[in-house]
């Protein structure tokens, strides 16, 4: 069923705001989902299934957050991730704005590439 | 697995402040899947760690009153740096409020002086007993379980 960017916004606005205990005003586009709202791992958990329940959508395992990328020594090396990772991050994840992650592509600072917009554009491919 | 997050007391002053110290080592089987090829310490286990420093701090001052010392509420819990394995979590737990059956602190865990996470927690502590008459003796076997644990921190705190 399509629904337009606002729609969507809206409705992850009110899992974000459910999941991770922060206020609606917090939850901005442009709000990193670990270092401005707070989110853990075990959230990433609840933000899925939340997103599912909410947008009647299926969200397999590794499609929103890729795995298997760390494990892998020609994608991730001494830290950081290659230019083969890099551009293997950019297929698996056509819905993520990976500027700022390639500017300094540390392991540590991969979750800074999941905001609020991140999932918003996730779901519009899920749901368009 | 038990969830035996604390190490190490590195220092307390008894009702005040309790530092306490957790390594991270490969062998935690959680890090099997957080993350493949990235083993980090979860955030939950950060936490964990932070509560079990705050529990230790309210039996210590009570003389083990309580059976059960938990987590009642989190909150303004952020996080900043990973914890890798071969690193120590140091945490910094000081009491806000310290009352018979329930605490407040604040706390923070620094990883080589950096933020790790940081937060406040509210606890609450029961005895089983206060609830189901038939639970003293549990309530007395959770007690010795925990005084045993808590010797071994301090003896060891005391010879490092």
């Amino acid at each position: 069923m399509p629904m337009t960017q606002e729609e969507v916004f809206k409705k992850v606005k009110d899992v974000l705001t459910s999941a991770l205990a922060v206020d609606e005003e917090e939850v901005t586009p442009e709000a990193k989902l670990s270092e401005d709202l707070g989110a853990e791992s075990i959230d990433y958990l609840d933000i899925t299934f939340q997103l599912e329940k909410t947008f009647a959508i299926k969200i397999p395992k590794g499609e929103l957050i890729p795995e298997n990328l760390f494990s892998n020594p020609e994608l991730v090396a001494n830290g950081k991730v290659t230019p083969k990772g890099l551009e293997e991050l950019k297929s698996r994840m056509p819905y993520a704005n990976l500027s700022a992650f390639e500017q300094d592509p540390d392991v540590n600072k991969f979750r800074d590439i999941f905001t609020v917009n991140t999932l918003v554009n996730y779901v519009m491919t899920k749901v368009n | 697995m038990k969830f035996l997050l604390t190490d190490q007391l590195v220092s307390i002053e008894p009702g005040k402040k309790i530092i306490v110290a957790k390594n991270v080592t490969m062998a935690e089987e959680y890090l099997a899947d957080h993350f493949p090829g990235f083993p980090v310490l979860p955030g939950v286990m950060m936490l964990e760690a932070a509560v079990q420093a705050c529990a230790w701090l309210v039996r210590q001052s009570s003389d083990f009153r309580h059976s059960i010392v938990v987590l009642r509420e989190a909150r303004g819990v952020k996080y900043s740096t990973f914890v890798a394995p071969g690193h120590t979590l140091v945490i910094t737990a000081d009491v806000l409020e310290l009352e018979a059956t329930q605490s407040a602190f604040r706390v923070k865990g620094t990883v080589h002086g950096a933020p790790a996470i940081q937060g406040r927690l509210e606890m609450t502590h029961q005895n089983l007993a206060d609830h189901h008459d038939g639970m003293k003796k549990i309530d007395r076997t959770i007690v010795q379980t925990q005084r045993d644990r808590w010797a071994l921190l301090v003896e060891r705190a005391a010879s490092a």
